[in-house]
């Protein structure tokens, strides 16, 4: 028989269970008896059918989608989710539900008539009741129809470890739960896998890297009693433990290399990657690993780790392709946050409750916006991210530095007076200016979007063309006009905060043209002749990065600001005056050379011309002008202020009343209009030319921003304002006021969170055991799996919270069961009574994750390269897959030199429309979304690419120069040593003989045939011998147990 | 196999691979077992039995047993190809009508963009008379054969989103595509192939990229494979050099003997999967060069396509599609990007034309002549239409979600009709609108399935390919 709900369930224990209470109903006989093939527990007094167990399900997926928890979809105005609602009077009448009789109840005579038009659930809907779940229901409203909360919403306790006929097995309460479950199915566990099984088993679930040779001959010599858990905490210690969770917990974070969408331009966050990884080597507890994620920008004093967990959320896509309105794909990326938020963390679907009311789970509409109000308080920032070199060579800049500073204040005690008097010079930043405010992009057809600020500067934003000249009119006239001035400024939506769009937040600006027309004949444009410039900055000439290059062949260059207004389209004025102090306000003035004034005012027009970026707008190529804000003035002779802006807002506060910030910053200044302290000058500036580059890292920043509910998840369609705010069917919110993002990632790993403990857990569960507790991983709702282990579920997610919070120790328990240890032989009948083998009888046996098959085979080649974190790497892969028309626009693919090809493939740069095809094949997501559960499919393109990829066969060359090197002299050894360094096992006298024949073959054959042997063996020095070899490693590593864990 | 295939739901145990089935139902299947299974079914050819893209039966008989999607990725202009407006040519030069634009949101272009007149001009064809553009002179001698879909609209007005609607219905990423559906209904009666071929035959790829063809949330194996028409058609199908065809089977042969034995000791079916997937590999091999070589068909039906072997082409790979579907393939997919027209309108549309024009008229002569025709659905059409407003200078237009055409030719459209009625200008659907979602449930009935119940769960909840949208547009069924 085969129900619908059996289907996800283990269907033996829905078999059991569903017969039982049939039977149960048939004889009246007593619960106890009739449920005794079922786990539960029950005492004989409680009742026979339990509503979470038994009675929700059906009701979920048969009834609640018309009457369930969404208001705009109920029927009939019945409610049959809650037991008021169902128990009271319906609009028809009777109530649906009358606890204790069954045949008074209309739902029971609504599913069981005859009436085609009365019949529930609605034929259309393709959902019947079968009888068997209408006995069910018969049951429980006969026991009076006892509603519980779902299960997955009441916070767990610690079940009390079940007694088991068999307690000699049970090695810890993991046993004990599983046992009684296989007990009450006839069932017995299987013996212990071998020691050699078990290591590998070991190794590949806790670093997922093969054991060595050595280490599994040690670990069969190893006869002390503890040497299972020696083995366990090695792995455990081991760097590459938090390479192998890392990825799993990235796979939910949606970690990819690239923006995604059309351009998926690269971007850099190998940080947030390689602190995921370090997070796990330290055991940082997961609770925590949850809140700096969340709202590691808000802790107090956060360090750069803590910021660079931000990037967690960050991991959204992004879309700059050509007319994108950036708001609505802001938007997208809350959605995409509010979904890892619930996948990863919560355990939980919230993506329905994005349009509507969810229909099965009590998330409202609304709540749904308040808590994307948390995650919508944000600006998407990306800072310069720092190793801790790095962060090393800034802290002596800066303490060298204040060492020379303090040195001048030391050496010429009246540096105070002379700072006043030139405070005093410096005072007036220079004429009056008006702000100017334009028309955004009518004349731009470029599709890279302005927004217009506050403070009437221009945000760009959007896609990023690389070689364009923008138009801006003023929307109102000026009288007169003598110079105008363009303020470039930060923003945090900008690359390292601006002012420009470049990697760097830098631009460069072409040239720069001001037109002006009579404010009453708008359409008589003349040019307004630019005389001079001047600007705050003026870099040395310095020719443009290869990133940049336009493929004109021209000799393109940044430099003065001079370089803005000769007409020349190679020269630009560039900002860039090194990492570490680039990314700052400037500010630059161009008088023209007669003032203008019209008896109707003076309209004007700006050209922004910026062709200074590459010839490719699919990459990151664009050198634009980031946010920026234009002023004109009347005043003759007007000049850039000199004075940095941070300087000049230190100016504006009396000198008593500015903080030490704003004091250092003045002095940095003041000493450097000294002409006598050059040598010190010179010294600090030899200093930050030895500043690091950095990486960027997206991070999060808070910032206010009102949230409102969106019909239909429509941002077009904004409904009220919602704050910020936690829903109230899970643990209880804080009693803030106003809870902050902090407070939010607090409540998701509060002590009685619900899902939240139980989710991980059952990922873990998954990773070992290749199906989770409860199949549906990502999701915990009503709608979910049953667990096949409810209380062992609940169990250990009590465990993990009581112990901290530690995967360390969550780990240790998990492999030190017998349940973990079991082998994983699957018989004939465990094949039939369990072909999912979901209750256990039997050790998993999965192959194991794209990046693990391409570890494992690497390592066995003895080609891996072990070293941890760092810049994503470029593997080889066919080079057409990142061009046009494969690709959308073309990419780049630096393919790595060296040992790095032979990286860990968690450091494979991904790109998300371009995956590699290696680990697409073996399923590896793209990081579109958040994954919480892989496929795990068996497919010929898996097999073509273990048999013929380029790097599948330097490992297979290469374990054939190893074996032939250091397998022995006998074929036999040799063949034992190549099969271990794939499998850690010795071959069976079948398996060896299958080899030795196949090697004697390709001998005979490659003996006869130099020329293949020759381009088969790749330049080996006896290349008859080493591509027979070659062939045989080949075969290993192509086998099935290679890339199983078994 | 895999580990999500047993959350499926309300399908027939029947549908449900023969492993998967047996197991299920108790009878049994010891390493013995298995490798009788394995054998009969190389006796027959088939790896069905061990494999989730086995061959299934939809919700009813269906009309088209295969679809050519023909994915005119960028946005081709309506205006200029199939929905002719003399109004529109009239008003050339002028303000559209202020309330036709309230709300309306474009990409690049201002609300102050002028109307643009057609730039080419339309006759009426064939006995149905429908009208067509000057561009299309060989989709117009077989107008007959085709229905022609006036009345698309859309959701999304950007490239990607756009693409990733009009393949999985969804502008969010992670949805299951309409081949990776079809393929999850049916299987695909390729055994040697991938059950669901992509090519790229434009400039570029799509802006939406591999989630154009991506599996979602449903089984990867229903994920599109990518062909191309150079080199390998398949990533990695080559043999090492040095590797010929003896040494490669003779390390199959060791491949499957080994995994043979681990399969006795260890009893666990997911080893006669993997042992079937490299004998398909090895047959894939043999069989995909072969299908992908173009000098195997004669000149006249190289003429007809206008393709050339050799020379990867638009054409060429029609022809290869009519190939691959008659090796069993279930759904191929090409997308030619290139109708992206914000400027240089006519000189783009008449190369995209003479380009694709001839090969879509022949793909549907040359199907038709094999008797093809009938079950196989070709669909041709992109993401969206185009403005009626002119972008740029007086040669380009923007992006336009609110009206655009498609055609569906064989596989139970009907045949020489024009269905659908934009608004003088072109700008909106004034009569029988068609969505992308009815679209969707319309090539999902004509495969045989009720789009409302091809569902798979997942986090919760039953999916489907047309949301909770969609109706079958019965007029376009014959």
């Amino acid at each position: 028989m085969m129900m619908d709900r059996a289907v996800g369930t283990g269907p033996s224990r829905l078999r059991a269970s569903l017969l039982g209470l049939v039977a149960a109903m048939v004889a009246v006989a007593s619960a106890a008896t009739a449920r005794a093939g079922d786990l539960g527990g029950a005492s004989p007094s409680a009742p026979s059918v339990r509503f979470n167990r038994d009675v929700r399900a059906i009701l979920s997926d048969k009834c609640f989608q018309c009457h369930g928890p969404d208001e705009s979809q109920r029927k009939g105005k019945l409610r049959l989710d809650t037991f008021q609602a169902a128990t009271a009077p319906a609009s028809s009448g009777d109530p649906a539900v009358v606890p204790g009789d069954p045949e008074a109840s209309e739902l029971i005579r609504r599913l069981t008539t005859d009436d085609a038009d009365e019949k529930m659930p609605p034929a259309k809907t393709g959902k019947p009741v079968s009888p068997e779940e209408i006995k069910v229901l018969q049951a429980w409203i006969a026991e009076g129809a006892e509603y519980e909360g779902h299960w997955a919403f009441i916070p767990p306790d610690r079940p009390p470890t079940p007694q088991v006929s068999r307690g000699e097995w049970v090695r810890n309460p993991i046993d004990a739960f599983i046992l009684r479950r296989l007990e009450a199915e006839g069932l017995s566990p299987s013996p212990e896998a071998d020691k050699t099984t078990l290591i590998r088993r070991l190794a590949l679930d806790l670093t997922g890297l093969p054991p060595t040779i050595a280490e599994v001959d040690a670990f069969l010599a190893d006869d002390r009693a503890d040497a299972y858990d020696r083995l366990v905490d090695r792995l455990l210690e081991s760097p590459h433990y938090g390479e192998r969770w890392g990825r799993i917990w990235l796979d939910a974070a949606r970690y990819a290399d690239s923006d995604g969408y059309e351009k998926d331009k690269p971007r850099t966050v190998y940080f947030y990657r390689d602190w995921v990884v370090r997070a796990l080597n330290r055991d940082l507890p997961y609770d925590r690993f949850i809140v700096e994620q969340v709202a590691g920008d808000l802790l107090p004093n956060p360090d750069q780790d803590q910021l660079v967990a931000t990037g967690f959320l960050r991991n959204s896509m992004i879309n700059e392709e050509g007319g994108v309105d950036p708001e609505q794909f802001r938007v997208e990326a809350m959605f995409d946050r509010m979904d890892a938020v619930g996948k990863a963390i919560l355990g939980l679907t919230t993506g329905c409750a994005q349009c509507h009311t969810h229909k099965y789970d009590p998330i409202q509409h609304v709540d749904y916006y308040r808590m994307l109000a948390f995650l919508n308080n944000v600006d998407e920032a990306a800072v310069a991210a720092y190793t801790p070199e790095e962060l090393e060579k800034r802290e002596a800049i800066r303490r060298e530095t204040a060492a020379i500073e303090e040195g001048l204040r030391r050496d010429h005690p009246d540096w105070v007076d002379r700072l006043r008097s030139w405070e005093e010079s410096a005072k007036t930043p220079g004429p009056n200016w008006t702000v100017v405010r334009t028309d955004v992009d009518a004349n731009n057809g470029t599709g890279q979007k302005h927004t217009m600020q506050e403070d009437g500067s221009l945000l760009a934003s959007g896609y990023a063309p690389t070689l364009h000249v923008d138009t801006f009119t003023a929307l109102e006239p000026v009288p007169a006009v003598a110079a105008i001035r363009l303020e470039l400024l930060n923003d945090p939506s900008l690359p390292l905060n601006g002012p420009g769009r470049s990697t760097k937040g830098l631009f460069a600006l072409t040239d720069f043209q001001v037109e002006v027309a009579p404010a009453d004949k708008p359409d008589q444009w003349a040019a307004a002749k630019i005389a001079r410039a001047t600007a705050d900055v003026n870099p040395a000439e310095a020719v443009l990065e290869p990133i940049f290059d336009d493929r004109s062949g021209k000799r393109r260059v940044t430099g003065p600001i001079d370089y803005a207004i000769d007409g020349k389209v190679e020269t630009a004025w560039g900002i860039d005056i090194g990492p570490g102090r680039r990314n700052v306000p400037r500010r630059a003035v161009f008088v023209l050379e007669k003032p203008v004034s019209f008896p109707a005012g003076v309209r004007l027009r700006f050209k922004l011309d910026q062709r200074h970026g590459g010839w490719n707008s699919d990459d990151n190529q664009n050198n634009n002008l980031g946010r920026f804000r234009l002023s004109a003035t009347d005043a003759p002779d007007a000049a850039a202020d000199p004075v940095p802006a941070a300087a000049r807002e230190a100016l504006a506060v009396a000198p008593d009343a500015r903080t030490p910030e704003q004091a250092a910053a003045l002095f940095a200044h003041f000493r450097t209009t000294v002409p006598e302290w050059k040598g010190a000058n010179d010294r600090i500036e030899a200093l930050w030319k030895t500043h690091p580059e950095g990486s960027s890292q997206l991070v999060l920043r808070d910032r206010k921003r009102e949230t409102h509910r969106l019909e239909r998840g429509d941002f077009l369609k904004p409904a009220e304002v919602v704050q910020p705010g936690m829903p109230t069917f899970l643990n209880p919110p804080p009693s803030t006021p106003s809870p902050t993002r902090l407070d939010f990632a607090e409540w998701l790993v509060d002590r009685k969170a619900p899902t939240t403990a139980r989710a991980i857990v059952n990922r873990v569960w998954q990773a070992y055991f290749g199906t989770g507790l409860t199949a549906t991983s990502e999701d915990l709702g009503s709608q979910c799996e049953p667990p096949s282990h409810p209380e062992l579920l609940d169990w250990l997610a009590v465990e993990f919270m009581d112990g901290g919070w530690s995967f360390k120790r969550l780990h240790r328990t998990i492999v030190g069961s017998n349940a973990y240890r079991q082998s994983s032989k699957a018989t004939p009948d465990l094949l039939t009574k369990d072909p999912f083998n979901r209750l256990l009888a039997r050790g998993a046996r999965v192959r194991t994750d794209a990046e693990v098959v391409r570890d494992v085979v690497l390592d066995a080649g003895g080609l891996l390269d072990r070293t941890i974190g760092g810049p994503s790497v470029n593997p080889p892969a066919p080079m057409f897959l990142f061009q046009p028309p494969a690709s959308y626009g073309p990419k780049p693919w630096p393919e790595s030199q060296g040992s790095a090809k032979y990286r860990r493939a968690l450091y494979t740069f991904r790109f998300r429309s371009i995956p590699y095809p290696v680990l697409q094949a073996f399923d590896a997501p793209n990081g579109d979304f958040s994954c919480v559960r892989r496929s795990r499919s068996n497919t010929p393109l898996q097999a073509l690419a273990l048999l013929n990829e380029p790097v599948a066969l330097d490992a297979a060359r290469s374990l054939a120069a190893l074996t032939l090197k250091e397998g022995g002299s006998t074929d036999d050894d040799r063949i034992a040593y190549a099969f271990r360094r794939c499998l850690a096992r010795r071959p069976t006298d079948a398996e060896r003989q299958v080899l030795t024949d196949l090697l004697h073959k390709q001998s005979a054959r490659f003996a006869a045939d130099a020329d293949d042997a020759a381009k088969l063996s790749g330049g080996a020095p006896d290349p008859a011998e080493h591509a027979s070899w070659t062939v045989v490693s080949r075969v290993l590593l192509n086998l099935d147990e290679t890339i199983t864990k078994e | 196999m895999n580990c999500q295939d047993r959350l499926h739901r309300g399908r027939s145990p029947l549908d449900v691979s023969r492993r998967w089935f047996l197991n299920q139902c108790g009878v049994g299947l010891g390493a013995m077992a298995l490798r009788e299974l394995i054998a009969a079914d190389a006796a027959a050819g088939s790896p069905a039995a061990l494999d989730p893209m086995a061959p299934k039966a939809p919700h009813f008989a269906p009309k088209a047993k295969r679809v050519i999607f023909l994915f005119m990725a960028g946005g081709p202009s309506h205006l200029e190809m199939f929905d002719n407006k003399p109004q529109l040519a009239k008003f050339d030069g002028t303000l559209p009508p202020a309330e036709l634009l309230k709300g309306y949101r474009a990409a690049f272009i201002n609300p102050d963009a002028k109307l643009l007149g057609p730039k080419f001009k339309f006759a009426k064809h064939g006995n149905s008379g429908t009208e067509v553009s000057e561009l299309l002179p060989h989709t117009a001698s077989v107008i007959d054969e085709i229905a022609v879909v006036k009345g698309m609209h859309t959701d999304a007005f950007n490239h990607a989103p756009g693409q990733i609607m009009m393949s999985t219905g969804s502008m969010i990423f992670g949805r299951p595509s309409l081949g990776a559906w079809t393929c999850y209904g049916l299987g695909s009666e390729a055994n040697d192939l991938p059950g669901f071929v992509v090519f790229s035959t434009g400039k570029k790829g799509p802006s939406g990229g591999n989630s154009n063809w991506g599996s979602g949330f449903l089984p990867t194996v229903y994920q599109g494979v990518q062909f191309r028409t150079g080199g390998d058609p398949v990533l990695y199908l080559s043999n090492p050099e040095g590797v010929d065809q003896a040494v490669q089977r003779d390390s199959l042969d060791a491949i499957h003997a080994l995994d043979q034995h681990r399969l006795d000791a260890m009893g666990d079916p997911e080893i006669a999967t993997r042992i079937n997937s490299y004998e398909t590999a090895y047959r894939m091999q043999m069989s995909a060069p072969d299908v992908m070589d173009l000098s195997r068909e004669p000149k006249h039906i190289l003429d007809l396509y206008g393709a050339e072997p050799g020379k990867g082409s638009f054409a060429g790979t029609c022809l290869l599609a009519r190939r691959l579907l008659e090796r069993g393939v279930r759904f191929v997919e090409i997308f030619h990007e290139a109708w992206d027209q914000h400027g240089n309108l006519t000189a783009d549309l008449k190369n995209n034309c003479a380009e694709t024009d001839r090969a879509c008229a022949a793909l549907i002569l040359d199907l038709k002549q094999r008797g093809m025709l009938d079950d196989t659905l070709v669909v041709w059409g992109g993401e969206f239409g185009r403005t009626p407003m002119v972008q740029g200078g007086s040669d380009g237009r923007d992006h336009h979600p609110n009206a655009f055409t498609m055609w569906l030719a064989g596989g139970g459209a009907k045949p020489g009709i024009s269905h659908g009625v934009t608004d003088d200008l072109g700008f909106g659907v004034a009569d029988q609108k068609v969505h992308v979602h009815d679209l969707n449930a319309t090539i999902l009935h004509l495969l045989g399935f009720d789009h409302t119940k091809l569902t798979y769960r997942f986090q919760g909840r039953d999916f489907r390919l047309t949301d909770v949208h969609g109706r079958v547009v019965s007029e376009l069924l014959a």
